[in-house]
């Protein structure tokens, strides 16, 4: 075991009960032998490959992770046990149409300590859109069935910019948001992705316009209620950010497991097959990209200019050994001259920078 | 083979009506070409004329018949181009034969360029052998087309082969015809040479090729040539002719088509239309070459790539060595540096060199909106030709300005008569005629301002007729007209490369128009940017293109690094085919759309 291993780890969970009609990432319909089989896989695959016990973070997401019935889930936080025991945060993401309180008990016993759970929105009429079928009072019971078995730390996930959403539906969905008292919120703003079902059915997003304002409004209001922006898209109340999201913005190592996942370890990423039966056949199956210095340069940057921190320039040349304004002084100064980026003691975007840090990310890009 | 069982001939026709697909039969069924090698329109062997079913170069192939007689023949065939814009490439294919086979589609009859290439054909003394193709089709009227090309044209159609070329139905009756309606070449072997130069193309190894019809005498690997109107001499290394691989020979004699390579490396040695003749005993007169055809459109290219200029100059030179037609000379532009000038036959054309050398040579280009060439009469009583509306003087030197027209020719049946004229009509024309001229079709005459047909006149032409109408054109002259200079301002800028002419009672709504494309085109950037239309330095109409607000990725987890910085770069690629004029970036679009939109867009 090295110390140079990673101290993250992700693990997905490639079933569904029902497709959401904006989701690309890797799901299947879930099946009992289906699901069997990569259990089975997934302990082959913990088996086959040396993680370091002393974990920071772990995340299982998905797909929907609670999909699982009771006893598939307890196997799968018991193949995680020996890597839990010294956590400082333990993330599940959860989905309340399938949560009951037995599962929640299984998630608590196993040390799981924070909950990140899809609410979108509480207008039911984008929910049917979205094929999600909970409410909003089913988003707070299933805050209370947690608080009240111990996983207290909670976030929720929202959605803006949704094809037929109106501001007024989507303060109405913030505030009720807010009311529930969770620890920290996401909010994104809907990409509509090729093979989804918002792709295939030709839903457009709102113009530009509406969505700035939207994300202009999200912005200025929540911090009122004691969130604050640490990212693009994240809020948290004080001491509460993700850890392991923000070991990603900081473009540290970690590990991925399971059909679906991608992990990053030194200048080596991969990822996991997508196709649940490649992944059952081989699960020490990985797809690798060896990074060039350059690549994680700009990957660093593309990470940490996402964080309000931004970049410590001290990290960079830990990394890499190179100054960051060796590599690239130049278009930095360029980029505080329009008015993107600034720098004290760290190398951050200014507030007009981050809405449009794509255009940013660009001028690091070799030309 | 001597000269007797000669026979050099081209296929004529309006486009789509099946020229080259008989090109390729006659291939096949005179077994030029196994069936193997053989693939569809074997003579547009560029990858553009393929993809666009046309024909743009012509091709000159070299074959071997046996009559029913059993005795054997040597055809030389040169296809042609069958679009409007390329009727310059028509005239010099037809210079080096003797007879035109005349393809007309059985199911659309007798089109304008039917009439325009019958019309060059019959200029050059060709034989014509007429032929009704697409005889298989259940739309098929091969009487009629027979009557119609009797009463338009005046050719004896009585027995006019009724082919399909896509079947070979009856292609031997044409292969028959060749024999015994076109004469053979004549021309005296013991001559001094004269050898016209009917294209030429470079090749890196060999220098440049000529193709040329041997008129008089002979041309012999090992001779001393030398090129008449250039003087340049060379000796002959290699001589050849196509079947349609390069087959080579010692020599070609009188009559012939074939090429020569005499490791010529100055492109500028060699022109299309010299005649070539031998060094040692000079022919004391050259052939006559063909009417030069100017450029009727030009517009500026420049590379993306500042650095690339000089490999633009070096393609453009190529380019030219097969394209005799197309000119060029450098100019600057303050928005995108250091191009050329380009003079070209028509839109097609112009298209079809832009897309050459972005594919051949690798370029990377921005093309201004095509102008055509206005006369500018100054107050001080001398004349200025402008091809280049940012050049245009300003009004107070101006005392009248003219500009080009053209007699359109548009062959077209009943039904369509109304809209076609309101198009016309809407591009400024002057309605001069219309006949019938055969049973539900007729001609209709009009005289409109080149510029206002250059652009997408064909294809409106198409779209508002549902295709059936035709159209030829030629230049008759200038005309004075109502005509300023209007600027496009970007961010306060003027922006030269956008500058248009246009007559002064479309202004306003030219203006307008092209403002609100410009603001769709041009991609947000972080400040607003004004866009003005000008005249005279007077704001006409003005809009302007809100400031980007909002471009970040929503998600960028662990596992979306990859995926989203493929996007980025996706992003920043798409914008190398932009330029950046000042603190603005304009995508390559924008520079045609001043004449791509519509008054009432």
């Amino acid at each position: 075991m090295k110390m140079s291993d990673p101290q993250y780890l992700y693990l997905h969970v490639p079933f569904c009960r029902t497709i959401c009609a904006y989701c690309d990432f890797c799901h299947t319909v879930y099946s009992q032998k289906a699901s069997r089989l990569w259990l089975e896989a997934l302990q082959r695959e913990f088996g086959g490959r040396s993680v370091r016990r002393n974990l920071k973070t772990i995340y299982i997401g998905g797909g929907t992770p609670v999909c699982l019935p009771s006893a598939q889930l307890e196997q799968l936080l018991s193949l995680l046990d020996p890597y839990a025991g010294e956590l400082t945060e333990y993330t599940v993401e959860i989905n309340p149409e399938v949560m009951t309180e037995e599962k929640v008990k299984i998630l608590a016993a196993h040390g799981v300590s924070r909950a990140s759970i899809g609410y979108q929105t509480d207008d039911l009429n984008l929910l049917k859109l979205m094929n999600r079928h909970h409410s909003a009072d089913d988003i707070e019971e299933c805050m209370h069935m947690l608080r009240r078995n111990g996983i207290s730390n909670i976030s929720l996930d929202l959605m803006y910019s949704l094809p037929s959403q109106t501001m007024e539906s989507l303060q109405g969905a913030v505030r009720r948001a807010v009311m529930m008292e969770p620890d920290h919120l996401s909010l994104y703003s809907l990409q509509i992705e090729e093979n989804t079902l918002f792709a295939k059915k030709g839903y457009q997003p709102l113009d530009e316009d509406t969505e700035a304002d939207m994300y202009e409004w999200i912005c200025s209001t929540l911090p009122k209620y004691g969130f604050e922006q640490y990212e693009i898209s994240n809020f948290a109340r004080k001491s509460k950010q993700s850890v392991h999201n923000t070991a990603y913005w900081h473009y540290e190592d970690f590990y991925g497991f399971s059909c679906g996942a991608s992990g990053k370890e030194g200048n080596r990423r991969y990822d996991k097959p997508k196709n649940l039966k490649e992944y059952c056949d081989n699960p020490l199956k990985e797809y690798t990209v060896h990074l060039e210095q350059s690549d994680m340069m700009f990957e660093m940057i593309m990470m940490n200019l996402r964080l309000r921190e931004g970049l410590e320039p001290q990290r960079f040349l830990d990394r890499f050994g190179v100054p960051l304004a060796d590599v690239y002084g130049s278009r930095i100064s360029s980029l505080i001259d329009r008015g993107l980026l600034e720098f004290s003691g760290s190398l951050k975007c200014t507030e007009y920078g981050s809405r449009i840090l794509n255009s940013v990310l660009e001028e690091f890009l070799p030309d | 083979m001597d000269q007797k069982h000669i026979r050099n001939f081209c296929i004529i026709a309006h486009i789509d009506h099946g020229k080259s697909t008989l090109a390729d039969r006659i291939l096949e069924m005179t077994d030029t070409v196994k069936e193997r090698d053989m693939k569809s329109q074997l003579l547009d062997d560029m990858d553009l004329e393929r993809e666009r079913g046309i024909t743009i170069k012509l091709n000159a192939v070299q074959l071997s018949y046996h009559d029913k007689n059993g005795e054997e023949y040597l055809f030389n065939l040169i296809d042609t181009p069958g679009h409007v814009d390329f009727s310059y490439e028509v005239s010099r294919s037809l210079a080096a034969c003797e007879g035109a086979v005349l393809v007309v589609d059985s199911t659309q009859g007798v089109q304008a360029q039917t009439l325009a290439n019958t019309y060059l054909a019959l200029d050059n003394n060709l034989e014509i052998v007429p032929v009704i193709n697409k005889c298989d089709m259940n739309n098929s009227q091969p009487e009629r087309v027979k009557n119609e090309i009797e009463n338009i044209i005046g050719l004896d159609c009585s027995d006019a082969p009724e082919i399909s070329a896509r079947s070979g139905l009856n292609v031997d009756q044409v292969l028959e015809q060749i024999v015994s309606k076109i004469p053979a070449p004549s021309g005296d072997e013991n001559a001094p040479l004269q050898a016209l130069v009917f294209d030429s193309f470079y090749d890196s190894y060999r220098g440049v090729i000529a193709l040329v019809r041997v008129r008089q005498g002979s041309l012999s690997v090992g001779d001393k040539i030398r090129f008449m109107a250039t003087g340049a001499e060379y000796e002959v290394l290699e001589a050849g002719i196509r079947n349609p691989k390069e087959v080579p020979v010692k020599t070609l004699g009188c009559g012939d088509v074939g090429w020569f390579a005499a490791s010529i490396k100055s492109i500028r040695d060699i022109q299309v239309g010299d005649t070539v003749t031998s060094a040692s005993r000079p022919a004391s007169q050259p052939l006559e070459g063909y009417r030069h055809m100017n450029p009727m459109v030009y517009c500026g290219l420049y590379p993306s790539d500042a650095a690339r200029y000089e490999d633009l100059r070096e393609a453009l030179d190529k380019l030219q060595l097969n394209d005799a037609s197309l000119q060029y000379e450098p100019e600057t532009s303050q928005a995108l540096g250091f191009g050329f000038r380009c003079g070209f036959l028509g839109l097609l054309h112009m298209d079809v060199v832009q897309e050459r050398l972005e594919r051949e040579y690798n370029l990377d280009l921005i093309a201004t909106a095509p102008s055509v060439i206005y006369r500018v009469y100054l107050t001080d009583g001398t004349m200025a030709e402008v091809d280049n509306p940012a050049k245009m003087p300003e009004a107070v030197r101006i005392r009248y300005v003219e500009e080009p027209y053209v007699k359109a020719e548009i062959m077209l049946p009943d039904a369509y008569i109304g809209a076609v004229m309101e198009l016309c009509q809407n591009k400024r024309g002057i309605y001069k005629s219309m006949d019938v001229i055969d049973t539900g079709r007729n001609m209709l005459v009009y005289e409109l301002p080149l510029s206002s047909i250059i652009y997408d006149f064909f294809d409106k032409l198409k779209s508002c007729s549902k295709g059936y109408a035709s159209l030829d054109y030629e230049l008759i002259g200038y005309r004075k007209d109502e005509l300023v200079r209007m600027d496009i301002l970007l961010n306060g800028e003027m922006v030269d490369a956008l500058s248009v002419i246009v007559h002064r009672s479309d202004a306003y709504s030219r203006g307008s128009a092209i403002t609100i494309k410009l603001k769709q085109l041009i991609p947000k950037q972080q400040f607003e940017i004004p866009v003005q239309a000008a005249v005279g330095g007077k704001v006409i109409a003005r809009t302007n293109i809100k400031s980007l607000r909002k471009n970040v990725l929503a998600k960028c987890y662990g596992g979306d690094i990859s995926r989203k910085k493929k996007l980025l770069e996706k992003q920043k690629e798409g914008k190398k085919r932009m330029k950046a004029v000042g603190s603005v970036v304009i995508p390559q679009e924008a520079f045609m759309s001043v004449l791509s939109v519509d008054e009432d867009e």
